[in-house]
């Protein structure tokens, strides 16, 4: 085994784990640092893969943005008494549900194995449509916190 | 090997971030169960950029998902301050939905 599938199969494994330790934890705090920890594992792997531009938009967007904010979100309505929370009862379910994924995946035939960097170039081409549908959703995203915050005024 | 190895943490961390969202009694740990699936989702892309003429569609697809995502995780964030700025608190036992009764 080559280092890149090395450090692939390592990275797998740490966010896995600390995808675990973010629904094992009792304190909400460290549950938004374990799941900020695992997207960046996620982000990483892109990296790893020679795909930078979508390690760029994961790190920033997902970690720097909204994670940032759910942790803090978590430091404020921190629970001075934290409990665990997992129901077990639904360990069954997902483990039916992971064991039918695994064996479709692994019935898959000709996988290609060699990664390739995205096109970046070819992408900025359609850039006018893509500014449009950004320009969309944020105007969907500010009427839906001023309607929010109207009602809260009510 | 790579394209298998991702698309199996997927999984695990989508299944792993479902069980959190169906035990959780915090809306807090609701959001953080809802980013470890959209993760999830973001790995399972991973396939797309092995084949070469499909990377510029895959980037746009992960370009659009990570966007329309984010744009709904922070309509979940005002959503959740609001609710505890009305009801004092984060429980998900709060919330009710259409004709429930509180």
């Amino acid at each position: 085994m080559d280092t890149a599938s090395l450090a692939m199969v390592a990275m797998c494994c740490f966010a896995v784990l600390t995808a675990f330790a973010a629904l094992f934890t009792k304190d909400t705090f460290y549950s938004a640092l374990y799941m900020s920890a695992t997207l960046v594992t996620i982000a990483g792997m892109f990296a790893l893969n020679n795909v930078q531009p979508v390690f760029v938009l994961i790190t920033f967007i997902f970690v720097g943005a909204i994670g940032a904010v759910t942790v803090a979100l978590a430091a404020m309505y921190r629970d001075p008494k934290p409990k665990i929370q997992i129901d077990f009862i639904w360990f069954l379910p997902a483990i039916i549900t992971f064991a039918a994924i695994f064996n479709a995946i692994f019935g898959l035939k000709n996988v290609p194995s060699a990664f390739s960097g995205s096109e970046v170039s070819a992408f900025v081409e359609n850039y006018a449509v893509f500014a449009l549908f950004f320009f969309a959703l944020a105007i969907l995203l500010m009427l839906a916190v001023v309607k929010f915050v109207r009602r809260e005024e009510v | 090997m790579m394209v298998y190895l991702s698309l199996v943490t997927s999984a695990a961390i989508l299944l792993i971030g479902y069980i959190m969202a169906m035990s959780s009694k915090e809306l807090v740990r609701l959001l953080i169960s809802l980013e470890l699936m959209f993760g999830a989702v973001f790995l399972a892309l991973m396939p797309l950029f092995t084949v070469p003429d499909l990377t510029t569609s895959a980037f746009s697809i992960a370009v659009l998902t990570i966007f329309t995502s984010g744009g709904e995780l922070m309509i979940l964030i005002a959503a959740m301050v609001t609710f505890s700025k009305k009801f004092r608190s984060i429980s998900t036992d709060d919330i009710v939905a259409g004709g429930d009764s509180p």
